[in-house]
Formats: C-alpha cells, sequence, structure tokens
C-alpha cells in the first residue's frame, strides 16, 4: 500500500521531524501555485480570489489519498496559508507592475470581513500583517491562517498550541488594528 | 508603506503593552456598546493615552460600512443589505425556500407577460461573468427542450448588487420523496413515478444537457388529473453555478461545497476527475431510487457531515454503500417507519428489494461509472422489465468467480476465511496462555502488565489532548517502545514482538505483522539458539501470517522447519505443537498434497485424542480436518463416517446451532451428496442454513458456503434452475463480503459453470469457466486440482458446443504436458477427463477408447467411474461394465 508522499511527511513533520518539513513545502507550494495561477490567469477584471477554496482544494488534490486525519489537515492547511500568501503577494505585485490599476483583490466573506471594507488589496493586506507581526507574532500568524488557509477557531487553536478563547480575541483585535492601519496606509 | 501614529510605535516597544492593550479590546468588543464606556473607565483609569488608543480600535473595528465600487459580482454581504422587491420585470413576492446556491423566491413577471414564476437568486461569490455567459449560450438549447417532466428556464440576468438570478416556471409541488411518503406509495406506484423521472432526464441528455443536480427536491411531484406527475427543475442551471473545468474548485469562498454530497456522483467528487457525462445524472438517479425503495440514502450523510471534508468525501469516493435490503434489513426502527410508508412490514420491503431490485440499484450506484446503467432510459427500462415480472439484465454479470467445495475445506478454511480473526485470537491466547506459564518471574510479568498499562495509557483522553489516537498509532508507539524501551530485555523483546506481530496481523496488517515476528524469530534465536522457545512460537504466528494471506508454499516450508524443533522444546503433544501440526496439515489439504495431508493429520488426531481427549474442541476440529482430507481423497464412505461421528459429539457437548457443529453437518451434508443420498443431503443443508442465516445474517460467508452447497445437491437432483438462481445469489455476495481473488471464492464459479453446463446453457457456461479458468490460474496456480477440474469442465463445455478443435486441443496439451513432468502426475485423470468431455459430446466410439487408455495410465477409481453423470450416456453400453470391472480387477491387484 502505497502512502502519498506528502501524507507520509506531514506525519513525519509532525513527530518532529524538519526535514520532512523541508520536503513539505515545495510540494505544496507547486500545487498551490499552479491553482491559484490558473485561477488568476482565467480572470478578466475581477480577479475574485477564493483563497480558502484554493487551500481546500490542494489539499484534496494532495492528501486526498492518504489516510485521513484532522491534524494533517490542519497542519497542512498552516503551511498552505504561509505559502498562500506569499503567492498572492508575489502575484500581486507583478501584476501591478504590468498593468496598472488591476489590483489583485480578495473577496472577503463575512466570517473574514475586514470592518470597513469588503475587499482587501492583497499588498496592504500584506504590509499591515507584516506590520503586526513585528507587535505579535502569534496574532499575525493567526490572521494568516484563517484568512489565508481558512481554518476555524479550534483548528487554529490546535495548530498554534493555544486556547480558542485566544484565537477569537487576538482575532477580532487584529481585525480592528488591520483596518486602522489599511484605512491609513 | 504603512503610516503609523505615535502611539502604535509605543506599542510596538511595548509588547506587554500590547497585552494589555489586547485584552482590554477584546473584552469591550464583548461588550454591549453601551456598556463599553464604563467598562473602559475603570480598565483605563488614569491612562488617557492608553484609552485613546483603545478607543481608535474599536472604533475601527465598528463603523458602518463605506461605499462600494467593485465590480458586480464581487460583494457577498449585499445580499443581507436592503430587501430587493423587484428585479427587472419581476416581482418578488415571496421567498419559497433557501439553499446552498442561495434563495428561490415567488415572482410575478410583469412584461412581457403577466404570470407567476419561480426566481433563483444566486449567492453571489459563487458565479462569476464567465459562467454567467455560458449559461447564457445555453438558453437557447434550455428553450427548446420541451417536455411535460421538465420546468422550462425562462430568463437570466443579475441583479442590482449583481447577484445572478434564474427565472424558471413555478412549480407548485413537492419534493418526490415527501409525496411518495404522504401518499404511503407501494413500491410499483413510487417505481412508475421514478420510470417518468428517468424518461424526462433521458429527453434532457438527448439535448445534450446535463443537470449535474438531481435531488429529489430538484424533483417536484404535482397532480394533473389526480395523476402524480413529477417536474424536474433547475436544469441548466447546475451546470451554470458549478463550474466543471478541471481547475475549478469543488468549493465556494467559504469552503462550502458545491454540490449536495449525498447525491453528487463519485467523479464530480474527485478533485482529479471533474468532467461529468450523462451517466453523472445515472447515480443520482440511483440514490434517488434507493430513497424511495428504503427511506434512507445510501450513505449516512447525517454521521457523514460530522466529519471532516476531506473523509467525507473520500468515503463517498471509495467505500461502496449497502445494497437496499441490506440497509432496511438492519435498520430495526427506522425500518418499521419506512415499510410501513410503503404499506409493507418490514419482513416484506426486505424480501421485496431482495434480489432484482438490490441488483438495478446497486448498478445505478457502481463507482465507475463504465459498470453503471449508459443512460437514463436503461435504468428505466430494467425498473419496467421487473415491474413485468421479466428477469433484469444486472444480474450479477461480472461476479463470476465460483466455490466449489467451500464447505469441504470448513474445517479450518471457515475459520481461515471467515472467522480467520477468532482463530488467529484463539491461537494468539493459546499461545498467551504458554507466555504467562514460561514468564514465572514477578519482575517479568510486571514488566509486561507495565508495558501492556503504558500502551494503552496513550489512549487515555487526558494523555491525547483530546485528540483522538487510532489503534495504529498505539501499535507504532508501542514497537518503537519495545525496540527502544526493552533493549536490554531481549527475551521479553522477543515475547511481545510476537504478540505485537499477531495484533498487527488480527488489523490485516500483514506487512508490519510479519516484520515484527521475523524480528521476533531472529530476537529469540540470538538469544537461546534455533530451538529458542520464543523463536519458535514466533515461526508459528508467522507461518499462520502466511497462511492468512495465501502464501501455501511458503507456510508449508515454516510450519516444516518450525515443528521438529517444538516437538524438542515442547514436546510432540504440547498444545502447540499439536497446533501447529494441525495447519501443516490444512495446509498441505490446500495445497492439494492430500495424501501426504493424510498422514500428518492421522497422527495428528490420534496425539490428539489421546493427549486431549476424544471430546475435546481441538480434537473435534482435528477430526473435521481429517473427514475434510478423506474426502478429497475421494475415500468418501469413510468421510461420512467420520463427520457423522464429529456432528453427533458436537450435537451433544456443544449444541445443535453452534458453529462447530453446523460446520460438521455442513460437511456431512457434502458427503453425503456425493455419495448420491441427495435428499438426505438436500434437508440437512436447508437445515443449517436456516440456523446460519438466523444466528450469523444472510451475507455470512458460512452462511454462503452452505447456500453453495445447497445449490450443488439441487444440482446433483438436475433441479437446474433452482440451483442456478442461488449460485446467483451467493455468487453477488460473496465477491462483495470475500473479494473476487480469495482463493475460497474462486471454487464457487466452477461449479454455476458446470450447472450451467449441465441445463444446456452453453454459452453462457463457456464464457462463466474461461474467466474463471483464468483466475485460477492467477490465484492458485495451473496445477492446482481446482483449477485442473476447471481446465476440464471448459473443455467439456466446448466439446458439447461442437467446438471440437478447441476442446480437443485442451485436452491434449494437458495430456503432452504431463507427459513431460517426471512420474506423469495424474496422467490417468487426464484421459479421464477427455473421456467425460468426449462423452458428454456423444463420441461414445472415442469416450471408451479414452478410458481405457485412462485405465492403462493408473486411473483406477471406479466408484467415481461409475456414478460420475458426465458418463451417464455410455452405462447403456456393455462396454462400459466391462470397464469397470478392469479397473477393479487392476486396483485390487495394485499395490496401494
Amino acid at each position: 500500500m502505497s502512502v502519498q508522499p506528502v501524507t507520509e511527511l506531514l506525519v513525519r513533520w509532525r513527530q518532529g521531524d524538519l526535514e520532512a518539513l523541508q520536503a513539505l513545502v515545495p510540494l505544496v507550494y507547486n500545487e498551490l501555485h499552479d491553482l491559484a495561477h490558473r485561477f488568476l490567469q482565467r480572470e478578466r477584471s475581477d480577479h475574485t480570489l477564493r483563497s480558502t477554496a484554493l487551500v481546500h482544494e490542494a489539499y484534496l488534490r494532495l492528501v486526498h489519498r492518504g489516510p485521513i486525519d484532522t491534524q494533517n489537515r490542519a497542519h497542512f492547511v498552516a503551511i498552505a496559508a504561509r505559502l498562500m500568501r506569499q503567492i498572492l503577494v508575489d502575484y500581486s505585485r507583478h501584476h501591478r507592475a504590468a498593468k496598472r490599476g488591476a489590483d489583485c483583490t480578495i473577496v472577503l466573506e463575512e466570517a473574514f470581513v475586514l470592518p470597513k471594507s469588503k475587499s482587501a488589496d492583497v499588498i496592504a493586506l500584506d504590509d499591515a500583517l507584516t506590520g503586526l507581526a513585528r507587535i505579535d507574532e502569534q496574532q499575525s500568524r493567526i490572521v494568516e491562517l484563517r484568512f489565508f488557509g481558512g481554518l476555524t477557531t479550534e483548528e487554529t487553536a490546535q495548530v498554534l498550541g493555544i486556547s480558542p478563547a485566544t484565537v477569537k480575541r487576538d482575532w477580532s483585535v487584529a481585525k480592528a488594528w488591520l483596518s486602522r492601519q489599511m484605512k491609513r496606509g | 508603506m504603512v503610516v503609523q501614529t505615535d502611539e502604535a510605535r509605543v506599542a510596538v516597544e511595548h509588547p506587554s503593552r500590547w497585552e494589555k492593550i489586547k485584552e482590554i479590546v477584546g473584552t469591550a468588543l464583548e461588550r454591549d456598546p453601551a456598556q463599553r464606556a464604563s467598562y473602559l473607565d475603570e480598565a483605563c483609569a488614569q491612562n488617557p493615552t492608553l484609552r485613546t488608543e483603545i478607543e481608535s480600535l474599536i472604533s475601527a473595528y465598528d463603523q458602518p460600512e463605506d461605499d462600494l465600487s467593485q465590480s458586480p459580482l464581487a460583494s457577498p454581504l449585499l445580499i443581507s443589505a436592503a430587501p430587493l422587491q423587484s428585479i427587472g420585470p419581476y416581482r418578488l413576492l415571496k421567498i419559497l425556500g433557501e439553499g446552498g446556491m442561495g434563495q428561490v423566491w415567488l415572482a410575478e413577471q410583469t412584461s412581457p407577460v403577466r404570470r407567476q414564476v419561480a426566481l433563483k437568486l444566486i449567492r453571489s461569490g459563487m458565479l462569476h461573468s464567465i459562467a454567467l455567459q455560458r449559461f447564457q449560450s445555453e438558453r437557447q438549447s434550455l428553450a427548446i427542450m420541451d417536455h411535460p417532466c421538465i420546468a422550462k428556464v425562462f430568463d437570466a440576468g443579475a441583479a442590482p448588487g449583481g447577484q445572478p438570478y434564474f427565472v424558471m416556471e413555478y412549480v407548485e409541488g413537492v419534493p418526490i420523496t415527501q409525496y411518495c411518503d404522504q401518499k404511503k406509495l407501494p413500491l410499483p406506484d413510487r417505481l412508475r413515478l421514478f420510470i417518468q423521472v428517468c424518461e424526462a432526464v433521458q429527453h434532457a441528455h438527448r439535448k445534450a444537457i446535463i443537470h449535474r443536480d438531481l435531488k429529489p427536491a430538484n424533483i417536484l411531484v404535482v397532480e394533473i388529473d389526480g395523476k402524480p406527475r413529477p417536474r424536474i427543475i433547475d436544469f441548466g442551471i447546475a451546470k451554470a453555478a458549478v463550474p466543471s473545468e478541471p481547475d475549478a474548485t469543488l468549493f465556494t469562498q467559504a469552503g462550502v461545497l458545491l454540490g449536495t454530497p449525498g447525491y453528487m456522483s463519485p467523479e464530480q467528487i474527485d478533485p482529479t476527475v471533474r468532467d461529468v457525462d450523462t451517466r453523472t445524472d445515472v447515480y443520482s438517479l440511483g440514490v434517488i431510487l434507493y430513497e424511495l425503495l428504503t427511506g434512507s440514502l445510501p450513505f449516512n450523510t447525517q454521521q457523514l457531515k460530522k466529519q471532516p471534508l476531506d473523509k467525507l468525501l473520500r468515503i463517498l469516493r471509495e467505500e461502496d454503500p449497502p445494497s437496499p435490503s441490506t440497509k432496511v434489513d438492519a435498520d430495526g426502527d427506522k425500518t418499521i417507519e419506512s415499510a410501513d410508508l410503503r404499506g409493507l412490514q418490514p419482513a416484506q420491503l426486505v424480501t421485496l428489494l431482495r434480489g432484482d431490485l438490490d441488483w438495478v440499484t446497486m448498478k445505478a450506484l457502481e463507482r465507475d461509472r463504465d459498470r453503471r446503467y449508459g443512460s437514463p432510459s436503461e435504468l428505466a427500462a430494467e425498473i419496467e422489465r421487473y415491474l413485468q415480472n421479466r428477469p433484469v439484465l444486472a444480474r450479477p454479470a461480472s461476479a463470476s468467480y465460483r466455490l466449489r467445495k467451500y464447505v469441504r475445506r470448513h474445517g479450518v478454511a471457515v475459520a481461515v476465511a471467515s472467522g480467520g480473526l477468532a482463530l488467529l485470537i484463539a491461537f494468539a491466547v493459546m499461545q498467551g496462555v504458554q507466555l504467562r506459564r514460561i514468564t514465572r518471574e514477578r519482575d517479568r510479568a510486571n514488566r509486561i502488565t507495565e508495558f501492556m498499562t503504558s500502551m494503552f495509557k496513550v489512549a487515555d483522553p487526558n494523555e491525547a489532548r483530546g485528540n483522538s489516537i487510532t489503534a495504529r498509532e498505539i501499535l507504532d508507539k508501542s514497537s518503537k517502545e519495545i525496540e527502544t524501551g526493552l533493549a536490554k530485555d531481549p527475551q521479553l523483546q522477543a515475547q511481545l514482538m510476537g504478540t505485537m506481530g499477531q495484533v498487527y496481523a488480527s488489523m490485516g496488517l500483514f506487512p508490519q505483522g510479519q516484520a515484527m515476528l521475523e524480528r521476533a524469530v531472529q530476537t529469540g534465536r540470538r538469544i537461546g539458539g534455533p530451538d529458542d522457545p520464543d523463536a519458535l512460537r514466533a515461526m508459528s504466528y508467522l507461518s499462520f501470517l502466511l497462511l492468512r494471506q495465501g502464501r501455501y508454499a511458503d507456510a508449508e516450508k515454516l510450519f516444516k522447519e518450525a515443528i521438529p524443533g517444538q516437538e524438542r522444546v515442547f514436546g510432540a503433544n504440547d498444545a502447540i505443537t499439536l497446533n501447529t501440526r494441525r495447519y501443516l496439515a490444512s495446509v498441505l489439504e490446500f495445497e492439494g498434497k492430500y495424501t501426504e495431508a493424510d498422514s500428518v493429520m492421522t497422527k495428528v488426531l490420534a496425539d490428539d485424542r489421546r493427549a486431549l481427549g476424544t471430546e475435546n474442541a481441538e480434537t473435534l476440529r482435528a477430526m473435521n480436518v481429517m473427514a475434510n482430507i478423506l474426502d478429497d481423497e475421494k475415500r468418501v464412505p469413510e468421510a461420512e463416517k467420520l463427520y457423522r461421528q464429529t456432528l453427533e459429539i458436537q450435537t451433544r457437548t456443544l449444541g445443535p446451532d453452534a458453529p462447530e457443529t453446523l460446520t460438521s453437518a455442513s460437511n456431512l451434508a457434502g458427503a453425503l451428496q456425493e455419495l448420491g443420498r441427495l435428499d438426505e443431503a438436500e434437508k440437512l443443508q436447508r437445515e443449517t442454513l436456516t440456523a446460519r442465516t438466523h444466528v450469523l445474517g444472510p451475507d455470512h460467508p458460512d452462511t454462503l458456503a452452505v447456500k453453495a452447497n445447497l445449490a450443488n445437491t439441487l444440482d446433483s437432483a438436475s433441479r437446474f434452475a433452482e440451483a442456478e438462481a442461488i449460485y446467483h445469489e451467493v455468487i453477488d455476495t460473496q465477491t462483495h463480503v470475500l473479494g473476487a481473488d480469495n482463493p475460497d471464492t474462486l471454487v464457487t464459479a466452477g461449479n454455476l459453470g458446470s450447472t450451467l453446463q449441465r441445463d444446456g446453457k452453453l454459452a453462457e457456461a463457456e464464457k462463466l469457466q474461461r474467466s474463471v479458468l483464468e483466475a485460477k490460474r492467477r490465484v492458485l496456480g495451473p496445477d492446482h486440482p481446482e483449477t485442473i477440474k476447471t481446465l476440464a469442465s471448459l473443455a467439456a463445455t466446448l466439446f458439447i458446443e461442437g467446438k471440437d478443435t478447441e476442446a480437443r486441443k485442451i485436452y491434449s496439451d494437458r495430456i503432452e504436458g504431463i507427459r513431460k513432468q517426471p512420474g506423469q502426475p495424474g496422467l490417468g485423470g487426464a484421459y479421464y477427463d477427455f473421456a467425460c468431455g468426449a462423452a458428454l459430446a456423444g463420441h461414445r466410439d472415442e469416450a471408451f477408447e479414452l478410458v481405457r487408455r485412462a485405465i492403462e495410465t493408473g486411473y483406477l477409481d471406479s466408484e467415481n467411474t461409475q456414478s460420475d453423470r458426465d458418463l451417464q450416456s455410455l452405462h447403456s453400453d456393455p462396454r462400459f461394465a466391462a470397464l469397470v470391472v478392469e479397473m477393479k480387477q487392476r486396483s485390487s491387484t495394485s499395490s496401494k
């Protein structure tokens, strides 16, 4: 019985094997990159990008034949969220340079909505997040996992090893802070 | 660049201050806005800068939204904004329903005509401009689709807020499942309604429109002139709404699955395959049929919804649902209700569903679309056939592996094939007893207990921090511990590895089990040399493992290696040794080495009787195995005697319904059948079948085994139609339960082939026998007695059909092949088979000639010759009697 390489790597990583993580990242990155770009390129003017949808998708493609493990999924999404953010930002920067005004916007679902705007300029969000990370690394990670990865409160808590209450609170405060930042910036 | 105020910069430098800010803001946001001020008074007392910071954050969170100036399709929030009253010429009246895709409104069209329509507003974020374009292009074909059972789609567009909408014919009806339940429609009426649905879907398929989202909610029933008629809605919308290019996702932004899990076909769910065709609709129709018949969905989606999404999808994609009758049979309370809604008693419902309706439904639900009905009209035709009491085509066409003497092997084979786990555990427990006996020192006993406890401590919820740990993880963890923690006590290590190996094996994880056991053997030998007790024990487990996997030759070799050591170390009459020797006999039997099996088993039986007693359970099991072997050797009267003996003791000591008793009964029946005492055999088999069905259920391999043998008996009585019907039932279930390539499974097919042949259904017989032969060659090997039997049967069939050339070639090839081997084993038998073929084909002279040759080359089984049906046509000829006499003479003068 052959196990999906990604699944195996995930398991090993969870058991503390950092080399597995090294091997994992490019695999996940490639898949996400593929998905994201196909999506982004297809659209015409509205780059309605479904970040969490793509992460779900990537997960299914890479892991869907292996043994199912919710812990695995949460960890997968944790990596994917970080990569997704990177991919989107890269795309935006590149795109912005090439076509003026054609920005990549992320459509925000109600759960993830930043107060004050329905869509967020990816680059502005990325900058704001980086700023937040300087103040509170964990908090910015929470935003990344929830926003780019689509993890629930419980899953986020699990991945970071903190309580769901903390996640909830930090998430609300982060939203407030980010809105304020992005409005100013 | 982000501009930061002084305040924020201050925050950067003081992480503890940020913590405090988070705490206060968090709490404040949870409070009522009215109460926030007073809270902040308290929390930020004497710290105006802090308060300013906090207030600015809170207001950033709270303030009402800006103007929106994005593209039309990018605003999910708009739906919850001010309620719409009309869209274009459609005036919204009231909501009819709400679903995953959006809302459905009752609307009034004002121009160009006045009428009531249904307007479906799609939740934005789901659809984008390209999909809308696609829909527009399909409107043409949708418009020309005119079928009384399909709701028309009139229009499509975008609402002011940007959400797409579709305008459809307003159907005032009830979902089909609901309608049938409300009216308590009996099965035939439900089926007739369903046929109408299939025909409607077929109509759309002819226009190249696939629905993609068929479910009861989309199939409404209206009554026209008192008669129910289905109306299918949402045709064409699903396609537009659910993108189907390979690189589109299955999910919406919010991670909601597009489509309805219970009704989606496996190919729709698989992210690597997403093209759909007409058979996708067939699948959904299958689900609906299932629901109409049983009242449940094939997969328990309520339960499944609690699973993580990927697991849910995997289950839907990769597992087989229970057949309708099985589902209903198993459901207890729910079934009483479901049956009542169909005007039936629960038992009646099960019976009605079993058979044709099961097959038809399951064929529509095949995971592999090539095996499904190709179109809704095929499905409808099948149901029509059922309603007219004609045979359906879905009868197990692919299930063509058959079991012949399944029952014969039962002494051990039952355990191996179906109760292997139980036996393995019994084996392990018994070995465990040995383990306990030897490890008398308190120290070691404690350490074992410690180890065992720690192994399971991981399952303690506190330890696991609320995560579920699988049995597998426990095992793996423990394996690691054995290797590292116990390195200092290699003997204990060896023992525990032996145990672990068995546990892995019992979970079906054979490679891990094998690895563990091999290590156990190695470790044991390292400590105590080749006769180390732990190593010897592990060797037994290991061989049993090989046996379980059907690797008979390897198992035989290993058993033979282990036995001398066990005899030396434990003694020939010790339970372990006896066990191992018994298994060796079984392996030899499975391999077809009957004579050797006989000699091993005879000794074992004698030892068992002496050491354990004549009524001991192990002894009885041994008697059964011995009888099986005798039977294999065609010493049937002796076998019958022994079976009877065993049966008598078991009935007395274990009870008439005990599994072992039933096994012996079944075996006895087989022997009676061979002796031609068919009425007795049939009676016994039917009794056994009843008992087993009652105790084990109708699908248990053991129940099927006696069923197969009953079919065999009926065949012997030339009651072919009855026999075939039963065979078909058994085949179907066994393929599901045991798997198509299980050695035991394979044997059954041969019998059906022979029955068909005798029944004169030659084409069917030939086809079946060919595929059985191929499989047996692959799984059992070309020289296994079972394979040879099928080969001979096929040849006979061909001969009877008049395909002389091919038939003769098979026979002569075989004969040639044997001639080349040293000792020419079975040459007489080969000629004999050839003779049978010739006789069946009507070539009598040739047949006689061949029988003579058979005799000359060693075939002397006069009993079989006389009773063999295949040679029936020769009986009237005086040459026949003469040959039989000659056989008898030669066999009595030759030394045996």
